[in-house]
This record gives structure tokens, C-alpha cells and sequence, in this order.
């Protein structure tokens, strides 16, 4: 039997396992820049003259507020006795009243107050924050919604609503 | 650039803070501004909202462990002030979140700072129309010219989400651009 000829010509390791993702790859690269090509290479925003030049002092002093001299307005200083000593007339005159009252403590508040309180006021909390206090792992979905939902609603609604399932959030073995 | 791991250190020394904070303002600032300002699009918003940005980096330095490079740190304190000052701009003026993009694509047409001509202006209602992170990982890739490994310490998601949502952005803009 013939010696079967003998190749001397070597690969990389692995190449031909990764040939087809790198053609892919450079195919799908291909079209990318194609498409890039119809976008604008700048977006048109521009700043007022001067703007980075002023921008580290305006934010240092910021950062360290500088302190202000206040001026005193001594003129007015007789005065402040006098509004003082009326002040603290009312203040003791109430300050019976009051203790007259009973006390009203959390438990008073009727609920629509409090959820009014928590419509109206900003918290300044991203989304971010508040999932950083609320512990998800102990809260159910049914727990803050007022109908509870079924696994068919939700599906129905991120089949209308979510384009990219990216946004999801989800780990790859969740939807494998 | 700075060698970041000597400057998280100057920056969280007393005696060597103030001149420190004034070199990652200096190093940071332009990048950050352009960040912030492609999320706002206003520039006196980006200006607010880049101030926050440092005010916070200022004031939890100490809490930074270096777990993230600096960088990266700083870009998402930026990112999440941005997105956060657009949601409180929502609330506040009564309309959904998609309503003020499009109010805010609208007033570029009379701001004084944007000089794009009818092209751009058209990107920018395309870029309107993407979710936050399609549009965030666009404008980081395509005109703040950032590494995919960049984005991803950013943005915390792997480079291969990251491609796949930039190819994503990428094909719907040009589907956008070449529409009537």
C-alpha cells in the first residue's frame, strides 16, 4: 500500500473550530459598515465658546463652596430684641396649648395621606437605588400590584411590548 | 493619560485632594460632557448634569474600591445622572419618557447649539426611537469611537450583547435615514 503523502503544512490551534464564527463575523462586518455609511460622521452639537476653559473653576467651587462674608445688619439690631421677646411670649402661650393636646404619632395618619405624600414628593431615586433598598428576593410581583397578574398577561404583554429581548435583562440559560 | 491607580490614591488623601480632583476634572471633563450630552441633548442640561457628575465623584471617592477601573466608574455615575436627571424631567413636565425624547429632538431645531443640518437632525429622531441601552451602546461605539471592551465595563453587559445591540442600532438608523 502506498504511503499516504504526508502534509507538511501546520495550523493554528483550533482554527478550523472557530473558521466559520470568524467568516460569519466578517460577513456580518461587511454589511455593518455598509450600513454605517448612510450615517453622519458628526451629530451637530455645539458648545458656547470658552465652555471647558470656565467649566473646572465653576465646578471646584461647587465642590469646596466657597464661604460667603456675610454682612452683619447692625441697624436692625434693636429690634431683633424686641421680636424676640414676642416670639418667645407666643411661643410659651401655644406651647401649653399643645401640651393640652394628645399626641399624634405615625399610626394617625390616614392612609391617603401617606400615599398622597409618596405621589407628590420626588425621592430623587433612580430605579437603580430603589432595587438596591427593596430586597426583590422576599417580594412577589402580586405584592405591589392591586390585580394580580398570571404568567398569561405577562406574556401577552412582553409579546406587544419588548422589541429587543435584551432588554430583559435576562441570563442566557433563562431563555435556552 | 493619568496613571488612574496613583490618582484614586491622591484623591483619597486629604492633603493631595484638591489638586487631584482638579487633574480628573481636566482629564475627564470633555469625554464625560460629550457622554452626557448625546443622553440630553440640551447643553445647559449636560452642563447641570456634568456637574453632578464630578459632585458625586467628589464625595464618594472613599467608597470607590477599584473593583472597575476609574474611568469606567466615573462613565457610569454620568450614565446613571443622565438617565435619572431625563426621568425626573419627565415627571415633572407630565409626559411619558418617549414623549420627551421627542420634545427634545423637537427643540433642537431652535437651539442655538446645535448646528446640524437636516441629515442630522433626522439621526437624532432615529436615535429617539431606539431603547435607552441600544442608543447608549450607538453613541459610544460610533461617535465617542469606545473598545466594545470599554462599553462593556461601562454598561456591565458581555461584548457579545454588546455587538448584537450595536448591530441592532446600527441597521435600524439606516432603516430610519432612507424612510421618507
Amino acid at each position: 500500500m502506498e504511503k499516504e503523502k504526508k502534509n507538511t503544512f501546520n495550523t493554528p490551534e483550533g482554527y478550523f473550530d472557530s473558521f466559520h464564527e470568524r467568516l460569519m463575523d466578517k460577513i456580518e462586518d461587511g454589511e455593518i459598515k455598509e450600513a454605517e455609511a448612510s450615517i453622519p460622521k458628526s451629530d451637530g452639537f455645539s458648545i458656547p465658546k470658552g465652555y471647558f476653559n470656565s467649566f473646572d473653576q465653576k465646578v471646584m467651587d461647587k465642590v469646596y463652596q466657597k464661604t460667603v462674608k456675610v454682612i452683619e445688619l447692625k441697624s436692625y439690631k434693636k429690634f431683633y430684641y424686641g421680636a424676640a421677646a414676642i416670639a418667645a411670649i407666643f411661643i410659651m402661650i401655644f406651647g401649653i396649648t399643645w401640651n393640652n393636646e394628645p399626641k399624634v404619632d405615625f399610626a394617625d395618619l390616614a392612609s391617603a395621606e401617606i400615599d398622597s405624600y409618596f405621589d407628590t414628593t420626588d425621592f430623587g431615586l433612580s430605579s437603580y437605588e430603589i432595587a438596591e433598598i427593596i430586597e426583590v428576593e422576599e417580594l412577589e410581583i402580586n405584592d405591589i400590584l392591586e390585580t394580580a397578574l398570571d404568567k398569561e398577561n405577562i406574556l401577552d404583554y412582553l409579546n406587544e411590548n419588548v422589541d429587543d429581548i435584551e432588554d430583559l435583562n435576562l441570563e442566557y440559560d433563562d431563555y435556552e | 493619560m493619568v496613571a488612574e491607580e496613583a490618582l484614586v490614591k491622591e484623591l483619597k488623601q486629604k492633603d493631595s485632594q484638591a489638586k487631584a480632583f482638579e487633574v480628573l476634572v481636566n482629564t475627564y471633563k470633555e469625554r464625560l460632557y460629550w457622554h452626557i450630552r448625546r443622553i440630553v441633548l440640551n447643553h445647559d442640561d449636560a452642563d447641570d448634569v456634568l456637574q453632578n457628575t464630578f459632585i458625586k465623584v467628589y464625595k464618594n471617592i472613599d467608597g470607590f474600591k477599584g473593583d472597575s477601573k476609574l474611568y469606567s466608574w466615573i462613565y457610569r455615575i454620568a450614565t446613571n445622572e443622565a438617565l435619572t436627571f431625563l426621568k425626573r424631567k419627565s415627571k415633572k413636565l407630565g409626559v411619558s419618557d418617549e414623549g420627551l425624547k421627542t420634545a427634545l429632538v423637537e427643540n433642537l431645531q431652535s437651539d442655538v447649539y446645535f448646528e446640524g443640518d437636516e441629515i442630522q437632525l433626522k439621526l437624532q429622531k432615529a436615535l429617539a426611537t431606539l431603547p435607552d441601552k441600544q442608543k447608549l451602546v450607538f453613541t459610544m461605539k460610533y461617535f465617542q469611537e469606545m473598545k466594545y471592551e470599554e462599553i462593556s465595563e461601562v454598561l456591565e453587559t458581555s461584548v457579545g450583547a454588546l455587538k448584537a445591540s450595536y448591530h441592532l442600532a446600527v441597521k435600524k438608523i439606516e432603516t430610519y435615514l432612507k424612510s421618507d
